[in-house]
């Protein structure tokens, strides 16, 4: 189940960078291919076999996982600042590129680099779960540092979700409203990572549901918005030359 | 509201008793799985049968009457107010009249031109403010059971279901086919109005009245336009960003 999830993840998102290809040799909107591609890899990282992969030829001291954290932050940062822009939401633009905004992702970047060097992580294994049974003290580094991991994108997450309900609601292309319910709906997935700590173990599952579900809701949801774009580019178009005729 | 299956076919059996189902479609043009549809749920539009009356020659508002939620429709049709009447006037034609007047120095040599077919593109949302006495809408959501916001909605889009035509007519007390010519149902005629009303309402509006009436109306068009531009700017900047 969680397996099928995983690489659903990473076909659809796959897909969609692949097909913003065209546009983006055309020049347009060129940080949304970095968007999706940096998505793609940050889901193979996620997925244990290709993660033993990538962490090998990294040395196998679980490198892979911070660059993972790493890759993010980078995307929830440049999504953040596309969702912003478009949906006009100058205080969530303000609270991602601000002071405080800088402030937050650069403490949540420090912290979470020295928590993981503060361990001792040799021996690649997906989501450090090999890390965190060694002894009680690195149990709870791990739980540190995944905690840090969740904190940024939340953070993002929650200053773009009131903009994203607004824009749900508005007189928008159904299309468009469709994507922005999507998008907020994948914000509070994320701002929810903030609860993991009190997940029981037993309902670890929740955990991968939730990421994913986040992750699939952001693709789609940025994929709907572009989708009208292009219906609507074409009723023009066919608009256009059914009164010249 | 839908008239029965059952009223319907006794009626049909009544104007046509010979015809067929198909016949009855190919005559009126209307689709032979909308009708089969409309008949088997037991629910058979408006429309539907004011096609069919057209097509065998009778009135469709008298046709309706026979119905029982249209019984009011039944009787000598009132004849429509002169604030209904210009409502039904588009915004195009007020202007293209306005110029035509004395008061408008270009008018000179103009002629009035005529008028175009009803319903206009805000033909309803014109017509309730035309009869409302400011508690319409209040009485109707009561009497119908429709959510005011509902019925706002309906305005905005420029409908109105047939139900809720004739309920607002009533509630205003003006005659009762008058919502049906407003929101395209029935022609002018149809209703019983008197073949040059409007163009008459429209020539008894003085040059002031018919200047602040346009004015009314242009200024609600603007703030649609407005709007309008608005939520396209608002669109083309999420694909700037995001398409």
């Amino acid at each position: 189940m969680i397996e099928t999830l995983q690489w659903t993840t990473l076909a659809v998102c796959a897909l969609v960078s692949v097909a913003r290809i065209p546009s983006t040799l055309r020049g347009e909107n060129r940080s949304l291919f970095g968007i999706f591609a940096s998505m793609t890899l940050a889901i193979l990282l996620s997925i244990k076999g290709p993660y033993l992969v990538i962490d090998q030829a990294l040395g196998g001291i679980n490198l892979a996982n911070l660059l993972l954290r790493f890759v993010i932050f980078g995307v929830i940062f440049f999504m953040g600042i596309r969702i912003s822009r478009g949906f006009s939401a100058d205080s969530a633009h303000r609270h991602i590129t601000g002071r405080t905004g800088m402030l937050v992702l650069l403490v949540v970047s420090v912290v979470m680099v020295a928590l993981f060097f503060s361990m001792d992580t040799a021996g690649s294994s997906a989501g450090l779960q090999a890390i965190s049974a060694k002894d009680a003290r690195h149990f709870a580094l791990v739980e540190y540092y995944g905690a840090a991991g969740r904190a940024y994108p939340a953070y993002v997450a929650l200053a773009l979700v009131p903009a994203l309900v607004r824009a749900a609601q508005d007189r928008l292309p159904v299309l468009v409203r469709i994507g922005a319910a999507l998008l907020a709906l994948g914000g509070v997935a994320v701002a929810l990572t903030l609860l993991f700590p009190v997940i029981p173990p037993e309902l670890g599952q929740i955990e991968f549901i939730i990421n994913y579900t986040a992750i699939l809701c952001f693709v789609i949801g940025l994929a709907l918005i572009w989708a009208a774009r292009v219906v609507n580019g074409r009723g023009a178009a066919r608009q256009k030359t059914s009164t010249e005729t | 509201m839908t008239l029965s299956a059952k009223a319907f076919q006794r009626w049909l059996q009544s104007i046509a008793p010979d015809a067929s189902t198909a016949d009855v479609c190919r005559v009126s043009g209307i689709k032979r799985t909308t009708l089969a549809q409309q008949l088997v749920r037991g629910k058979v539009s408006v429309s539907t049968v004011v096609s069919i009356s057209r097509a065998y020659n009778i009135n469709p508002v008298a046709a309706l009457a026979g119905f029982e939620p249209y019984s009011v429709l039944s009787g000598p049709q009132r004849p429509p107010t002169r604030s209904e009447l210009v409502s039904q006037i588009s915004t195009a034609d007020l202007m293209r009249a306005l110029l035509a007047r004395p008061a408008m120095e270009l008018a000179r040599g103009a002629s009035a031109p005529t008028l175009g077919p009803t319903p206009h593109a805000t033909s309803v949302k014109n017509w309730v403010d035309a009869i409302d006495d400011g508690e319409v809408r209040h009485r109707v959501s009561a009497t119908t059971g429709v959510a005011p916001q509902n019925y706002s909605a309906q305005l905005t889009a420029n409908r109105l279901s047939p139900e809720l035509a004739v309920a607002t007519a009533l509630a205003a007390g003006v005659g009762p086919a008058g919502g049906l010519v407003a929101t395209g149902i029935i022609t002018e005629e149809e209703a019983g109005w008197p073949p040059g009303a409007r163009q008459a309402a429209l020539d008894s509006l003085t040059d002031g009245e018919l200047t602040a009436l346009a004015g009314e109306r242009l200024q609600v068009l603007g703030k649609v336009l407005r709007r309008q531009e608005q939520d396209q700017a608002q669109t083309e900047k999420i694909w700037e960003n995001l398409g």
